[in-house]
């Protein structure tokens, strides 16, 4: 079972520009590139152009002329750091939405009907409320005398009250419950298309409960925990005010940092540099994401009888 | 999903002892209702290791209840089963050690052909190079050798469905249910997995419980079929028996899909019955305790009547339809002498089709004809 063997890899010769060239002459395929048009034009003006600009700004140097100042800026001392904890708050609220959008999705997808849609409602209306709102809400349950360190207070809790805000704690809760939804979201979506009967079909062949999770469901969800884990990480990249607000000075994020750079000190070049590391960033997941894909499908395709 | 469930498989190495003991599986008066309704009602049978069983029966009738409360997928209201001697009654299915073949095949779709029927050995523990060498056999005697690194969405309905068979046998469990494994496949293909279903049991020796609604499919494969009906079963017999002589109108019409002709009693004997039929005739039928002058329904089956000489038969009418069906013509003939009575249907050789409109005598063995209290409603 170990044993590896290469893909089967289609070898049947494609005329490639031949093809093309037949396909731009068809008439449908005209017809469909005159209909694109207005959103290609709108995206080369307002998103192509834009991040053009910025990649221009972020390798300018102050007197004008060509310079890789602004990179070797933000993988230095502060900037490096700041990155770093970008990374790793990122990748930490993932790994927590992933794990409790897994278990709240699982448990979901098992309800009749009208109770998973109650629930859906209730997982996804915080996310229509501003999220200024919804971080002072946070702010006002995780205070050092809020809701939560009360009740705990009062049940005498060994510690309380605890320090639920203004430190890593703080960020990775907030930006959690800003990207449960997408997770919850994702994983039901998988969870509902798997047939139970596939558990049933196990436990017929002798699959005690936890091997039917463990060869079965998880496997079947893989998927989808994939691309609700990367999602999520991209999202938190970039993510600015749960941070900002429920984080204390050592859990500044990058778009926190850009924004200071742009707003306090008008160093739009450093922020540009900073803002291009982020899209790289994310470009770097999605292709995480694909490179995970095909090795899943590899394994999966992985020889057997040998 | 919390509890951790330790594996015990106590059943696993039993087949080959089952198989000198007998009985593989014993069912004592099981009983299932659902809000009110009963789907199964005092079902009891014994089951001999090496036999194939089917439950034959429309839906609603009880079948595939019996078959998921043996399989443990539901759990009766009162009664026992017993598996080579296990009370398994209140076990959950994956501790019963049985094999299942379900109608969607149900193969796991993240696995190749190869790692389904591993699956199952890998639960008990087998080692790599038994799980090999039992894999590798399994899927050679069911000709999918070719397809062992296919996932199961590249294979056709048939062969799907020989995978999930192997993939339940690989095993050996004692007893394999099997719940209408060709109900999703077209009739061609159903014939030719019949074929090889039976020869599989055959070879191997395996014990099988098998649900369906065709009675041709429980026909040819069955040792013994359990005709069901309303959560009871009229008759469990073999196929001979059921056919010749079918102990309700139920089983004699469902199997045979029988003539039922009616009339009286005229006279008793030893050796048959002799029925006055209200189309005039007289039919001479397998005995029956019934009293002279009762009502009765002597039942006949369509491939058991003959044509005669004018006047050696119990009745005669004219030819309505001709149908050709291959090798054998459908004949419909409506009989004189009363006003409203059912057309009677016969299945000839093809060679031996009456015209349309003829005149005919029709004639039966007496063997051949049951005769049914008319108070008992077959339905």
């Amino acid at each position: 079972m170990a044993v590896l063997a290469p893909a089967p890899v289609s070898t049947a010769p494609v005329p490639g520009r031949k093809r093309l060239s037949r396909a731009l002459s068809e008439r449908r395929t005209r017809f469909g590139l005159l209909n694109a048009a207005p959103v290609v034009v709108y995206l080369l003006l307002l998103f192509v152009y834009p991040i053009f600009s910025i990649l221009m700004l972020s390798l300018k140097g102050e007197s004008g002329g060509f310079t890789l100042h602004w990179y070797t800026d933000a993988f230095q001392g502060a900037n490096l750091e700041i990155l770093l904890t970008t990374l790793r708050i990122s990748a930490e609220t993932s790994l927590l939405s992933l794990v409790i959008g897994f278990v709240l999705a699982a448990a979901v997808s098992r309800l009749k009907p009208l109770w998973a849609g109650l629930v859906m409602v209730v997982v996804v209306v915080p996310h229509f409320i501003s999220a200024l709102v919804r971080t002072y809400g946070w702010i006002i349950l995780l205070g050092e005398h809020g809701v939560v360190n009360n009740a705990l207070t009062d049940l005498h809790v060994p510690g309380a009250p605890f320090q639920l805000l203004y430190n890593e704690l703080g960020v990775v809760i907030g930006t959690t419950s800003v990207m449960l939804p997408y997770t919850v979201l994702l994983l039901y979506a998988v969870m509902k298309g798997i047939d139970r009967r596939l558990m049933a079909a196990a436990a017929s062949m002798g699959a005690g409960r936890l091997t039917i999770f463990r060869r079965v469901y998880v496997p079947l969800v893989a998927p989808g925990l994939v691309n609700a884990g990367i999602l999520c990480f991209i999202l938190c990249l970039g993510y600015y005010i749960t941070p900002a607000l429920m984080g204390g000075p050592k859990q500044t994020m990058v778009a926190s940092l850009i924004d200071t750079q742009v707003m306090k000190q008008d160093q739009w070049n450093g922020a540009s540099a900073l803002g291009i590391v982020l899209l790289l960033l994310t470009f770097a997941g999605l292709l995480l994401l694909r490179v995970l894909k095909s090795a899943g499908e590899r394994y999966r395709n992985r020889g057997t009888a040998s | 999903m919390p509890e951790t469930h330790v594996m015990s498989e106590p059943s696993l190495a039993a087949p080959a002892a089952l198989a000198g003991s007998g009985k593989a599986l014993s069912v004592q008066r099981l009983r299932k209702t659902y809000a009110g309704v009963t789907a199964v009602d005092e079902v009891s049978m014994e089951i001999a290791a090496g036999e194939f069983v089917t439950f034959l029966g429309s839906s609603g009738s009880g079948k595939t209840t019996t078959l998921m409360m043996i399989a443990g997928f539901c759990e009766p209201d009162s009664g026992s089963i017993v598996v080579g001697g296990n009370d398994v009654t209140r076990l959950a299915p994956q501790k019963r050690g049985l094999g299942f073949v379900f109608q969607q095949y149900l193969l796991f779709p993240h696995m190749t052909v190869w790692e389904n029927v591993a699956f199952p050995l890998q639960l008990r523990g087998v080692s790599k190079a038994e799980q090999r060498r039992r894999v590798g056999e399994t899927l050679e005697m069911a000709g999918l050798s070719k397809m062992a690194r296919r996932r199961p969405r590249e294979l056709s309905g048939g062969q799907q469905q020989r995978v999930a068979l192997c993939r339940a046998l690989v095993y050996r469990p004692p007893v394999i249910l099997m719940d209408e494994p060709l109900g999703a496949l077209d009739k061609k293909l159903r014939d030719q997995l019949q074929t090889e279903i039976k020869r599989i049991q055959q070879e191997l020796g395996l014990t099988v419980i098998y649900v369906t609604h065709d009675q041709e499919e429980a026909l040819v494969l069955s040792d013994r079929i359990a005709v069901m009906r309303d959560g009871r079963i009229d008759q469990f017999d073999t196929p001979q028996e059921l056919f010749e002589r079918p102990r309700t109108p139920f089983v004699a019409d469902f199997l045979g899909a029988a003539n039922f002709l009616p009339g009286r009693v005229e006279e008793q004997s030893a050796d048959h019955t002799l029925v006055r039929l209200d189309t005039g005739g007289l039919l001479k039928a397998r005995p029956q305790a019934a009293p002279d002058g009762a009502r009765v329904r002597a039942a006949v089956q369509p491939g058991r009547l003959l044509l005669c000489p004018a006047g050696d038969g119990f009745c005669t009418g004219t030819v309505e339809t001709v149908t050709y069906v291959g090798t054998l013509v459908r004949v419909t003939v409506r009989p004189l002498g009363a006003a409203h009575t059912d057309l009677v249907r016969l299945e000839l050789p093809a060679g031996h089709a009456p015209a349309l409109g003829a005149r005919v005598d029709l004639a039966a063995d007496t063997a051949n004809v049951s005769v049914f209290p008319d108070a008992e409603d077959g339905g």
